[in-house]
């Protein structure tokens, strides 16, 4: 839509005066309104078929205010004056994957993560879903990187020893007059898309593989590719692996700010001292376009989307071994996701997301209502899915840009500089992918600016993961305990995690020496007593571990008190 | 540890005790499987007293409870296993195989009989639905009493309970007596869940508010806990738009109920009471599957140890005499004022001289009379002032002089003024 175009159509919004006007391949969305969902309206209605031109949202929204980012209060010098070839922003599934690619060089790689772990934002909080790319057309990034990071991941997983299983993913319809015009669709997306394995399924075959499905579905598009992951999991596997290869990765380390000189990121600010590194990969998720801001190379806008998953009791497993969701014809707008319903490689049921719009970046509150939707919704897809059976729930914000798709390339002004942008949903999936297409852009980077890049002959892909006991067989599990007695000691009866798994993830490459951290890696707290029994016990092995009181042991960030000390003295403030 | 038992109790707490103990007197060989270092289940950390008044007449701490028994169990030859946890049952010919793992390894036993007293767990927050952040400083109540109690760390400063169920009453108590100040006990329902005698001893007596049909519906903050918001609720329970306030605190501590823990006995095939999250059970406390027994918490939620004892006695009893015979069962029917009653099945081919019944009515009922009939003709009547769901009643019928056949029909009536 040309400009003038634009402009009429955003005059016509009621609830705030919009404007909009193209420079260097920015359409910048200027105006005022307390209404933060026409503010969206707008700054989609202002995206440009042009793929090279972003909208960037410059609308001052007077119906609320974002809270700062959430920064770490630790305070050093310990990353002070470091040199690093490469600093990347964000310890998220990009970042991480980002990371462990570029060990294969002998570079010095510094990847900092304000939050006290990875995976602590959109990658740790999605579904964990391997998308098959149904859902793309041609054209775009995402559709691009989803089909070629979908067939990486077994690879991937094998070698970064995380589970991973292609369940497979139906997508059922109940309206049999729909047929031929999903015939039609689904050829479309082998002849031109490109996903060569998706196909339909009668509703009898839907319900012989699984029989929980709604009984109205009459047919099905069924997708073989599609599988899961537990998304946190890899980013921390993607993470270890990266550091036994000679990568630094900081936690609680927070950008706080750039200096900027002929187009060159010269000194990165953080509460761990000032950084000078040659090139800089901005992977900051939702604040991706802030990083952009600082690094005076902001040509997009980054909209959060949260959504909220909720997680069933693994007695609830049978309910479906797939990945599976209803789908009706009804006008919806192409990027709101009403979930489904996944088997994850833990054996529990996942239920969700939804898509909301808000401006809180991290505001990681869940709420009623989204629960309510999205079971109302899911519902339809396995009527036996049932409230009573959710052990827990949370709620996770995409990055979007305006154009929902990627943003992977060099700084337009600045540049030392790449961008790994707008990473939302299918982003888990296509990071495998994008990784490697970062990793050449950035090894092409560094030898332009004169480096001498060479392998690093020691990379080992293969990064052993932490034994699964309760997986085992009883020969195998008794060979282990001999060997370590702690392998047989229980300390989470419901996910039966042994004390011997909990000193592995504390002796891992990346010790996060938190209750939720322990938790993220091998488990206890995450069966269907949420840690009640086993978080004081979780709590004592860590303060042991460390040698440190109990009540200096945080469930999650630093700030993140459990206990204040012993009774009566804890009490005096 | 031998390669058969006669009778493996799973759980070394209270019921598991005291079950190995009867098993033992009545010449079973007995194995105690414990997965924590320390018999006494969650007893270890009640040391506040009141346990035993019905059993030894006396007031006595949890822990000075516990030794009591854990004496009487070491006067036998029973063997006793801890930190070992059961991780598969399988049926074989000659009863089950029992898979555990322990700092030794993995090893098996067969057993004739199983009773399993495993206990319960904690109802969570989100499994009552509150919303908001997820900081640290949300406890159920029992992992405030372990920290408090076991570990000797203060969990919060300044904090308000959830429920009026025992265990937040207690804990109400206890972190008052530990410098802490709590804002109130804010209860869902119209009527206090734990016992009356909780409401004086650990609300009243510190001056610490309670409110009815108030709930939290969200938690604050992002590290630790720094407010919750609490609304009123409605007849059904539902959140009163408009009832919101803001009440700041650091701890939130949920005593929402407690649910009896029978996953072991669901993958055996046992069939569970919707009522009672328990097996359904005959008078010798055995479940639907043979040879496997159960007693206290895993069976029912008992408001009192005492009971949870004489239930463990039961199933230990009955296990040590267990011969594998057909059974002939008949249900123990309920009108809708009971909540529900248990056992839920008499074995006429059982003992039918001393069947002990617990139930708990639905509503408060005033004057109110309970009246068992058998086959249309009272065998039981009793009167009460009152009947309470939070007070489990007991009542102990003989059987033995009526004659009872496949096709009786044995009622439980209680009728009263709901107030």
């Amino acid at each position: 839509m040309k400009i003038s175009s634009v402009n009429r159509k955003l005059k016509k919004l009621q609830n705030g005066s919009y404007a909009v006007k193209e420079i260097d391949n920015m359409r910048i969305v200027s105006g005022k309104s307390s209404d933060w969902n026409e503010i969206i309206k707008a700054c989609q209605i202002a995206v440009s078929e042009d793929k090279n031109v972003h909208v960037v949202n410059n609308v001052k929204f007077t119906g609320g205010s974002d809270k700062p980012m959430r920064i770490p209060s630790l305070k050093d010098k310990f990353l002070d004056k470091r040199t690093p070839d490469v600093l990347i922003i964000g310890g998220g599934i990009s970042g991480a994957s980002i990371a462990r690619e570029l060990s294969k060089w002998k570079i010095d790689i510094l990847l900092v993560e304000k939050e006290s772990d990875l995976a602590m934002q959109a990658s740790g909080r999605n579904d964990g879903e391997v998308h098959p790319g149904i859902d793309l057309s041609k054209g775009t990034l995402k559709q691009h990187y989803v089909l070629i990071g979908n067939k990486m991941f077994d690879r991937v997983c094998s070698d970064l020893g995380v589970p991973f299983k292609r369940c497979g993913q139906y997508v059922g319809f109940t309206q049999e007059e729909l047929k031929p015009l999903i015939e039609a669709y689904v050829l479309k997306r082998i002849k031109v898309d490109g996903v060569t394995d998706t196909y339909i399924i009668s509703g009898e075959e839907l319900h012989r593989r699984e029989p929980n499905l709604n009984k109205d579905f009459k047919f099905a598009i069924y997708n073989p590719s599609a599988g899961c992951v537990c998304p946190y999991g890899l980013t921390i596997a993607y993470g270890e692996n990266a550091a036994e290869n000679g990568a630094q990765i900081s936690l609680n380390t927070a950008v706080l700010g750039m200096k900027v000189k002929d187009n060159k990121i010269y000194e990165v600010e953080t509460n761990r001292g000032t950084i000078y590194p040659k090139i800089v990969i901005n992977a900051a998720g939702v604040y991706a376009d802030d990083i952009a801001q600082m690094a005076h190379d902001k040509f997009y806008s980054i909209h959060p989307r949260r959504g909220t998953n909720s997680i069933l009791d693994k007695k609830a497993g049978g309910l479906l071994s797939s990945i599976a969701s209803i789908k009706k014809l009804e006008k919806n707008s192409s990027h709101s996701k009403g979930g489904g319903l996944l088997h994850t490689v833990h054996d529990n049921i996942l239920a969700g997301p939804d898509a909301v719009e808000t401006f809180e970046k991290e505001n990681f509150e869940t709420r009623a209502e989204s629960i309510d939707n999205v079971f109302d919704k899911q519902k339809n897809t396995a009527e036996k899915l049932n409230k009573g059976s959710i052990i827990t729930y949370f709620t996770g914000v995409r990055a979007p840009t305006f154009e929902e798709d990627f943003i992977i390339e060099k700084g337009r002004n600045t540049k030392n500089l790449i961008h790994c942008a707008g990473i939302q949903s299918p982003g888990l999936t296509t990071a495998p992918a994008v990784a490697l297409d970062i990793e050449k852009m950035t090894v092409d980077m560094l030898r332009e600016k004169g480096c001498t890049v060479k392998r690093n002959e020691e990379f080992n892909p293969v990064r052993k993961p932490i034994p699964v006991l309760r997986e085992m067989s009883d020969e195998e599990r008794n060979e282990y305990i001999k060997k370590n007695p702690d392998y047989g000691e229980i300390v989470c009866r419901c996910e039966e995690i042994s004390k011997g798994e909990i000193l592995d993830a504390l002796r891992s490459p990346i010790c996060v020496p938190t209750v939720d951290g322990i938790k993220k890696r091998v488990r206890p707290g995450m069966g269907r007593c949420q840690g009640g029994f086993c978080s004081p016990i979780v709590t004592q092995i860590i303060a042991d571990f460390m040698n440190e009181k109990l009540s200096d042991v945080r469930k999650s960030s630093d700030k993140s008190v459990i206990v204040y000390g012993d009774t009566k003295e804890g009490a005096e403030i | 540890m031998k390669n058969y038992y006669d009778v493996t109790v799973i759980g070394g707490g209270p019921a598991g005790i005291a079950a190995a103990a009867e098993a033992a007197r009545n010449h079973a060989s007995v194995l105690v499987i414990e997965r924590e270092a320390r018999l006494g289940g969650i007893l270890k950390q009640c040391i506040h007293d009141g346990f035993g008044l019905v059993r030894f007449k006396e007031k006595l701490s949890g822990p000075e409870y516990a030794e009591r028994f854990i004496d009487l169990l070491n006067e036998t030859d029973a063997d006793i296993t801890v930190l070992t946890f059961v991780t598969k049952i399988v049926k074989t010919s000659g009863g089950y195989r029992i898979t555990m793992v322990s700092r030794d390894g993995v090893a098996s036993v067969v057993s004739k009989t199983i009773i399993l007293a495993t206990g319960c767990r904690e109802r969570t927050a989100k499994q009552v639905f509150i919303h908001g952040t997820r900081p640290a400083g949300v406890f159920t109540a029992g992992t405030a009493q372990n920290f408090t109690n076991l570990l000797g760390q203060l969990p919060c400063r300044k904090c308000v309970i959830l429920g009026s169920g025992d265990i937040g009453l207690i804990m109400a108590r206890r972190l008052t007596l530990e410098g802490a100040q709590v804002i109130g006990v804010y209860e869902a329902k119209s009527t206090p869940s734990g016992l009356t005698r909780n409401i004086h001893q650990c609300l009243h007596d510190y001056n610490i508010p309670l409110y009815l049909s108030k709930t939290v519906t969200r938690v604050f903050g992002e590290d630790r806990l720094t407010a919750v918001e609490i609304s009123s609720v409605d007849k059904s329970m539902k959140p009163v738009k408009g009832t919101e306030e803001i009440i700041e605190c650091d701890g939130l501590i949920l005593s929402v109920g407690l649910i009896p823990e029978n996953e072991l006995a669901e993958t055996l095939g046992v069939k569970i009471d919707p009522k009672t999250k328990g097996p359904v059970c005959d008078q010798s406390l055995m479940t639907s599957a043979d040879g496997i027994f159960s007693c206290g918490n895993a069976l029912h939620v008992n408001d009192l140890v005492d009971y949870v004892s004489e239930s463990g006695e039961t199933a230990g009893k009955a296990a040590a005499e267990f011969n594998a015979s057909a059974r002939e069962c008949i249900d123990a029917e309920t009108n809708s004022n009971i909540s529900y009653i248990v056992p839920q099945k008499i074995d006429l081919k059982g003992d039918l001289s001393k069947v002990v019944f617990y139930f708990r009515s639905r509503d408060i009922l005033k004057n109110c009379k309970l009246s068992i009939t058998l086959d249309g003709g009272v065998v039981k009547e009793k009167k009460y002032m009152f009947l309470r769901p939070p007070e489990m009643e007991r009542i102990v019928l003989d059987f033995s002089k009526y004659n009872l056949h496949k096709n009786s029909r044995l009622i439980f009536n209680a009728e009263g003024e709901k107030i």
